[in-house]
């Protein structure tokens, strides 16, 4: 794959870095964690199904977070996703990074023809 | 570490598949319940809860699809679903698939078989150390060329230290030991270590060992030698092989890759010094013989060029001349067994060129049945497109069945190839007398790396080829199109269906016109006159001394089966005899000579035209008598009275080896003189090579069994003796202990000998030929069967129109003869260009290059094979009811 990340790899990453985050403060299900992104993102980020489970297979499957069956507060199954102590190291890189780059980023958009 | 997880958690999936489908859909329930609940807690209606929290899922089956994605296994499963189904599909359709396969399984295997041999003869190098460096020297006169040379040359390349790193001689000869015959090599002390030859047991050949001359008698044995003779016995070393009567002792075993430097696999070698004990014939003395080649490894930063001007050769005298002639060195790569010269890829060419014609026929045999097959699943692929697969995927499923049949193809090709080759060697080694049989060499023929990646790139390429075309046109279609049964682009398709096809007949039709007029000359020469009647005479050589010669004729004289015993120079049909030129005023003419007893000319009913025979009292070489050819007189004396005329002869040195089968043709410069006379004529015969045809200008001279020139024997057994050449041996063990001592065959076997290779030649063309138009006409009948299935409506409604059965055959005949005659014209043209070409490389001396013969069968059997591939499917055609096909289709 090349080094330049195409815009759904884009959005791919920062789902995969959003998720890590919110399953940073609290163990959750598939549904929660979409419920839990459209509300802190307050309804920016509407995660269905068809983004959201191939991201937590991925994650699964790359060791960042891992998924157990329990029960749920209503008495139901569900698969509760937890992070790994190697997704939380990832997170913690990947959000310094996001940090750095928006920086950037919004540093160049601010930029007028003065600075340079 | 990530990748290993990555690649365990992928493994893992694959095994555990059903359990994580079930989890998936565990999963995907739960937040769909999730979800509902809470929109009714949101006040939702039951349905509308339920309807929101399925388009926040969406499909179900979209998003499992989805997931499954997210791995690297589900490429190895979409391959191996796609693989299975690919196969379920082609063993519906058995036909095809036999056909496919077996087409494509017989072109590969012909290249195969093509490249394995090309491989072990031209590409694989010797194994020695840096075999890129090594260069065989040749030498150039105006006249004459060659590539022996006397010891005394290779003295003074050796010291040209500044041009060569090293040189070393080899000289090979088929001797006897104890009842079987070996390929000796000659070799110089130098050779083993200068060449970095690889042993496996002892040592090599050293210097010491051919210090002086007949002083070590030591051999090292090849592996096959060592397997064959000695069953690979670990104590070999220091036991005892005899060559010739020479006891030699055993010092070393070649490893099994390392062969030799000639262009047949060698047996054993022994130093040069046992040159003269073992053939007696004097290499170092100062008349000495020129049977050495000489090859170098030059020095690092020499190019050939330079090391072939500055490097200067005593002349020879140059026999045809017969004036001393200026010589020039030659280098020539010899890294191979057989080097890669523009002589070779000319020779190679026009074979190559056959094979791959034969693939490329098999190639477009598949991609038509392939087109048709994909045409007629028009429907299955547009219900695929319209259910939701991408055309990539679609793409993917046609190429994976392309890739199945070829992988399919591939590994019965090698299997074919792989038996073919051993039959054919066996075939090839049955179909020559035995007594030549025994000296054949064959380089190994073993597949090795190098042949499996070739046909792995052929079965590559050819799945490329014939799976990619009709993939990508079958999936540019509309699905309405596809369901409605029309295809996209009808016309196009029929035109590429018709190139392929016409392109066949053309393969097919060049190939057969080549191995019509090559099975022709083959013929042709078999039957050529001889001029003399060989009848049930046997032909005796001696290998090694001919000083058993007198003894051998007096107890064959005795043996009371046999009628009548000759002795000759050489015997008729044994190749080329030596020349000498004969100066008549100011022409010089080459004339061949031959020293018979006087009977030899009733043995073989050779009649004398002119003058008379010789009488018994001129049975001596020093009777000065000679008896000339008609060509001879001809050429020398046109117009005159050839009976009483003397000239002069430069006769060659008698050599002692006679052993002429294996001999090397070489010129000689020893000279003697003799002074003769001309006593008759004698009609024309082939006593060379027969595709040579009748000698142009021969001379026979007298001799005795004493005489210092009787070399071979010829016996006439008695009539309805019925002997056979083994049933000399025990007569012949009476004058030698090793029945290989002598050499006995029937003068009429040397004939088949040799046109051997023309026959080869023939065969291989035949078979080409043969597959060729068997791959054409199941191309033609394909096609025809399919597009007359397409046109079923057409000829439904021509019928209710009243057309009569004939008149439609003849319709669909008509059209395939329009098909099959552009494929012809094509061939007509191609053939013709071949011929030229291989009219360089082959000798066509009794048939032209348009040979009307050979271009009529090629044509006449082309449109048989044409006509009878039309007529079935065309006659198949009118036979249905019009009524069901036109209502079915409504």
């Amino acid at each position: 794959m090349p080094n330049e990340p195409t815009p759904t790899d884009l959005v791919q990453g920062t789902l995969h870095m959003l998720i890590l985050k919110t399953l940073a403060l609290e163990p959750m299900h598939g549904y929660g964690i979409g419920v839990r992104l459209e509300q802190i993102s307050r309804g920016v980020f509407q995660v269905n199904g068809g983004s959201l489970f191939p991201a937590l297979r991925r994650l699964e499957r790359d060791g960042l977070i891992k998924g157990e069956w329990s029960a749920t507060e209503n008495n139901r199954r569900a698969k509760y996703y937890t992070l790994t102590p190697a997704g939380r190291a990832t997170l913690k890189r990947e959000t310094r990074d996001w940090e750095v780059q928006t920086a950037a980023i919004a540093r160049i958009l601010r930029a007028s023809a003065g600075e340079v | 570490m990530r990748g290993v997880r990555r690649l365990l958690g992928g493994v893992a999936a694959l095994f555990g598949r059903a359990r994580v489908e079930r989890e998936l859909d565990d999963e995907l329930r739960q937040f769909l319940d999730a979800a509902t609940e809470a929109k009714l807690k949101e006040g939702l209606r039951p349905e509308d809860a339920e309807r929101t929290a399925r388009l926040q899922l969406g499909s179900p089956a979209a998003v499992k699809d989805h997931v499954r994605d997210a791995g690297w296994e589900t490429v190895a499963e979409q391959f191996w679903r796609d693989v299975t189904y690919a196969w379920r599909g082609l063993w519906r359709s058995r036909a095809f698939l036999a056909t496919t396969v077996c087409t494509l399984a017989i072109g590969l295997a012909l290249v195969t078989i093509v490249f394995t041999v090309f491989d072990a003869y031209v590409l694989r190098p010797f194994a020695i150390r840096d075999p890129n460096s090594v260069y065989e020297i040749y030498w150039r006169s105006q006249e004459a060329a060659g590539h022996t040379f006397r010891w005394r040359d290779y003295q003074d390349i050796t010291v040209r230290t500044d041009l060569f790193e090293s040189a070393v001689v080899e000289d090979s000869r088929y001797l006897s030991s104890n009842g079987t015959t070996l390929a000796a090599a000659f070799v110089s002390g130098n050779y083993f270590e200068a060449l970095g030859a690889p042993v496996v047991l002892g040592r090599g050949l050293a210097e010491y060992d051919a210090s002086a001359p007949g002083t070590a008698p030591v051999a090292v044995l090849s592996d096959q030698v060592w397997a064959r003779l000695f069953d690979r016995d670990p104590g070999v070393i220091g036991r005892e092989i005899v060559l010739n009567d020479h006891r030699l002792v055993i010092v070393g075993v070649a490893r099994a890759e390392f062969q030799g430097l000639d262009d047949y696999p060698q047996d054993l070698w022994v130093p040069v010094t046992m040159y003269g004990p073992v053939l007696g014939q004097n290499l170092f003395g100062t008349n000495q013989a020129r049977e050495l080649r000489v090859l170098v490894r030059l020095r690092r930063g020499v190019t050939a060029t330079q090391a072939q001007t500055s490097l200067a050769i005593e002349p020879f005298e140059t026999r045809i001349a017969g004036h001393v002639d200026p010589v020039r060195a030659e280098l020539q790569i010899r890294g191979t067994r057989v080097p890669l010269t523009p002589d070779v890829v000319a020779l190679m060419a026009p074979v190559f060129a056959a094979f791959a014609l034969v693939l490329l026929a098999a190639c477009a045999n598949a991609s038509n049945v392939m087109l048709a097959r994909a045409n007629s699943r028009h429907r299955e692929i547009g219900i695929r497109l319209a259910l939701g697969a991408s055309r990539g995927r679609v793409v993917r499923q046609l190429l994976t069945e392309g890739f199945l049949v070829a992988a399919l193809a591939g590994a019965t090709g090698l299997g074919i190839a792989a038996i073919a080759l051993r039959a054919g060697l066996t075939l090839f080694v049955n179909a020559l007398p035995a007594a030549v049989s025994s000296l054949v060499r064959i380089v190994p023929l073993d597949f090795d790396r190098r042949v499996f990646l070739f046909s792995f790139f052929a079965v590559s390429a050819t799945t490329l080829l014939f799976a990619l075309l009709p993939a990508l046109h079958a999936t540019r279609l509309t699905l309405l199109d596809a369901i409605r049964g029309h295809a996209g682009s009808k016309i196009r398709s029929a035109a590429l269906r018709s190139i392929l096809v016409g392109g066949q007949v053309a393969i097919s039709l060049a190939l057969l016109i080549v191995a019509a007029t090559l099975v022709r000359n083959g013929v042709a020469i078999a039957n050529a006159e001889l001029g003399f009647k060989p009848g049930s005479v046997l032909s005796v050589n001696v290998r090694g001394k001919s000083s058993l010669i007198p003894k051998a004729a007096a107890a064959l004289a005795m043996d009371s089966r046999i009628e009548q015993v000759v002795v000759t120079s050489r015997n008729p049909l044994f190749g080329q005899l030596p020349k000498s030129p004969v100066r008549e005023g100011t022409r010089v003419v080459p004339v061949s000579y031959l020293f018979v007893s006087p009977e030899y000319f009733s043995m073989l009913d050779i009649p004398i035209v002119h003058g008379r025979g010789f009488s018994p009292e001129e049975a001596s070489e020093q009777s000065g008598a000679a008896i000339v050819s008609a060509a001879a007189a001809h050429a020398l004396w046109p117009g005159e009275e050839p009976v009483g005329k003397t000239f002069r002869l430069d006769l060659e040195e008698p050599t002692g080896v006679a052993d002429v089968l294996s001999r090397r043709l070489k010129d000689i410069d020893q000279n003697a003189d003799a002074y003769v006379t001309v006593v008759g004529v004698a009609k024309d015969v082939v006593s060379g090579l027969v595709y040579e045809g009748m000698d142009r200008a021969q001379v026979y001279l007298p001799t005795t069994v004493e005489g210092q020139h009787a070399r071979a024997l010829l016996i006439r057994p008695r009539a309805g003796a019925g002997l056979q050449a083994d049933a000399l041996r025990p007569t012949l063990l009476q004058v030698h202990s090793d029945p290989l001592k002598f050499e006995t065959i029937p003068l009429v076997e040397m004939v088949t000998v040799q046109t051997f290779p023309l026959r080869i030649a023939s065969w291989i063309g035949s078979l080409l030929g043969a597959i060729a138009l068997a791959l054409s006409v199941s191309g033609l009948y394909g096609v025809l069967t399919f597009t007359l299935g397409q046109r079923a409506r057409e000829i439904a409604i021509r019928m209710a129109l009243g057309a009569a059965a004939p008149a439609v055959v003849r319709l669909v005949m008509r059209q395939s003869a329009r098909l099959a005659g552009a494929g012809a014209a094509i061939g007509l043209l191609f053939a013709f260009t071949v011929m030229k070409l291989l009219s360089g490389v082959i000798r066509l001396d009794k048939v032209s290059v348009v040979d009307p013969g050979a271009f009529a069968t090629g044509v006449a059997l082309v449109a048989a094979a044409v006509a009878m591939a039309s007529y079935g499917p065309a006659r198949r055609s009118t036979r249905v009811d019009p009524a069901l096909i036109l209502k079915a289709d409504g």
